[in-house]
């Protein structure tokens, strides 16, 4: 018995169907279950979650996690890890606020933060790299390392006041006028501007370059990289700096947004970083993080604090819930590769 | 496709269990009031925030309470958050200067907010807090009446932290104010190994540099832990039966535990957690019930913590 080549091909364009089909879900199912998320949110809070003035505020509210959460990808599409970024931006915050209470010009301040987390991704680099120890436990040892200068730099005590200038608090709050929407005042957030400009430099750096191929070329098989002639080590360096850097810019936000600094108060933004870059590899076939799946992710960590927030959901039935999500998105995403 | 199905319907239905018990916990007409703090895991505010939440209950209103856990730009955005929802009133316990972007954006939306042990800040209806100055003050005025108005006081001080120097200066104008009174040393004990360990060695030193019994009479703390650290260094030296007398400030429950076994360190003094959660609910119902309330600080008495009472809560 022979079967038609008619039905053969049928039956393969059948199931090629599907496997597309499976293909594209199992890579958009976060996207989809982000979708749900809003409209549940929005069918539960129909005149307070989905408005224009809620999603600005949530850009803001998510602005400086985005910030780490981005440059923290590119340290991850290298399969390595930075755990110092929180504390990188708790002492670069602390920094430049004991710089402007000394009477620094604001210039001068923000640039040596900035300068700070460069020279703390510096470190970072030349550890993991150069010295190659693994990124686990250098960047556990400079997080020690950086809460402690943070605590004695600032001598434990919180710098606000008129030491921190209006003119960066200001910043902090306020954002470009953009019109009246349902007669609410509408402003684009400077801090969420800060944020899309990342996020854009990231993506060119990543998807657009020669220098992101060759990082995902070294995330795929440092070997083969190396042997196919990519300088592996200064380019981990690099991708380290690029990552104190981003947490020195998320720590420089934190003093805006705060109008003060405190030794400890970035220290929460490293493993929700994290979390955001791994929902974010969901979405990808080869479970490679890129950064507008990572902003998917900090979105996700938004939305969900801000709309069960609104719902009056106690705050630690919050906290097992958002864990339970990440966990169930990540299963289910492994599973379905498998 | 099934991955897909399985996510949607668990977040779905996980998301629409906690709906359907929040929906069932309001009540149309109830006041609903949010407590808002970072500081949740401290005892203290656990304390208060428990009797709040008591007294909320007892006068019919919805609480919910919102802790981000020490973290305080999360605190800016639940009350960003909050302050779309139509809750009737906030109670804070942190810092206001720390969250003037929150407590601008509940200002914008016309929420009141009341400062539970927080700070003055033109934003707030009004703060409820303990007396810095006389906390200082019944310790320092313990040690004076303890020791006569006669004998050599050792100070634990603090100044970097603006709640905790007041009690300095407070202990050192009533110590200055007694002529027979001399302050030995005035000591900001190192925090390298935690105020504890750098009381006790710095302890050490003075007992050192003073080994005559009775050339200390006494040790004034500006808070309990470095009080806890002179009293084992007074014990390593073997000098306990010299009735050095010890206070404190704040009663942990490790001072508390220390005071009750009738040694050296004799007095702390308590806040009244609980007294300033009710101070703060009463204020909360008369703002809603249409009265102005003008005073911007409230002062809740103190306690003062002897082996009498150390150990009633």
């Amino acid at each position: 018995m022979t079967t038609s080549p008619q039905a053969t091909d049928d039956a393969r364009s059948w199931r090629g169907g599907r496997v597309r089909w499976a293909r594209l879900f199992r890579q958009f199912g976060t996207l989809i279950g982000f979708i749900v998320i809003v409209a549940f949110f929005s069918w539960q809070k129909p005149d307070t979650f989905m408005n224009v003035r809620n999603w600005v505020n949530i850009t803001q509210q998510v602005s400086i996690l985005g910030v780490v959460a981005a440059t923290m990808t590119i340290v991850m599409v290298l399969n390595d890890f930075d755990l110092s970024v929180g504390t990188m931006a708790s002492m670069v915050g602390i920094v430049a606020g004991t710089l402007l209470r000394d009477g620094y010009m604001l210039g001068v301040a923000l640039g040596l933060g900035l300068l700070v987390g460069a020279g703390g991704g510096l470190l970072n680099g030349v550890l993991v790299s150069y010295i190659r120890i693994s990124p686990f436990v250098a960047t556990l040892g400079t997080l020690t390392m950086f809460n402690g200068l943070a605590l004695y730099i600032s001598g434990g005590t919180t710098i606000f006041g008129r030491a921190i200038p209006t003119a960066l608090s200001d910043f902090g709050r306020g954002g470009i006028y953009l019109g009246i929407v349902d007669g609410q005042r509408i402003t684009l957030p400077y801090l969420t501007i800060i944020t899309l400009v990342v996020l854009i430099v990231v993506w060119i750096v990543l998807e657009q370059t020669v220098f992101g191929r060759r990082l995902y070329a070294i995330g795929g098989n440092m070997e083969a990289a190396r042997l196919g002639g990519v300088r592996v080590r200064m380019l981990r360096l690099m991708a380290f700096v690029i990552s104190g850097m981003g947490a020195a810019i998320a720590g420089l936000m934190l003093v805006s947004r705060l109008a003060s600094a405190n030794p400890t108060q970035g220290d929460g933004l490293m493993l929700r970083a994290i979390a955001a870059v791994f929902l974010g590899m969901t979405m990808s076939e080869e479970g490679e993080p890129h950064v507008l799946a990572t902003m998917l992710g900090v979105l996700i960590l938004g939305v969900l604090a801000n709309g069960l927030t609104q719902m009056q959901i106690d705050t630690y039935i919050q906290q097992i819930l958002t864990g339970g999500i990440i966990v169930l998105a990540v299963t289910l995403s492994s599973l379905s590769r498998r | 496709m099934k991955r897909t199905m399985y996510l949607t319907l668990v977040i779905a239905l996980v998301l629409a269990g906690f709906a359907a018990s929040a929906v069932s916990a309001q009540d149309g007409d109830a006041p609903s009031v949010v407590v808002m703090t970072p500081w949740l895991a401290q005892p203290g505010t656990q304390l208060m925030v428990d009797a709040f939440t008591e007294y909320a209950a007892e006068k019919g209103w919805d609480v919910q309470v919102i802790d981000t856990a020490e973290d305080i730009s999360a605190l800016i955005s639940r009350m960003e958050d909050v302050a779309l929802q139509d809750v009737d009133a906030i109670v804070i316990n942190v810092d206001p200067t720390q969250i003037s972007a929150g407590l601008a954006a509940v200002a914008e939306a016309g929420i009141p907010v009341f400062g539970m042990d927080s700070g003055t800040d033109p934003l707030l209806v009004a703060n409820v807090t303990s007396n810095g100055y006389a906390m200082a003050a019944e310790t320092a005025t313990y040690v004076v009446d303890r020791l006569n108005g006669e004998g050599s006081v050792v100070m634990f001080i603090f100044e970097p932290y603006p709640p905790v120097q007041k009690r300095g200066i407070i202990a050192e104008a009533i110590f200055n104010n007694t002529p027979d009174i001399t302050i030995v040393d005035k000591i900001t004990p190192s925090f390298d190994a935690g105020p504890l360990e750098g009381a006790r060695n710095a302890m050490e030193a003075v007992l050192l540099a003073n080994p005559d019994p009775g050339s200390i009479d006494a040790v004034w703390a500006a808070w309990d832990e470095p009080a806890l650290g002179a009293l084992q260094a007074i014990q390593a030296a073997g000098r306990e039966e010299e009735g050095i007398v010890i206070v404190g400030i704040d009663a942990t429950p490790q001072a508390r535990d220390a005071i009750s076994m009738g040694g050296s360190f004799e007095a702390t003094v308590a806040q009244d957690f609980p007294g300033i959660a009710r101070q703060v609910a009463d204020l909360v119902e008369a703002y809603l019930g249409g009265e102005e309330i003008v005073q911007s600080t409230y002062y809740v008495p103190t306690k003062l913590i002897t082996a009498a009472n150390a150990l009633d809560e």
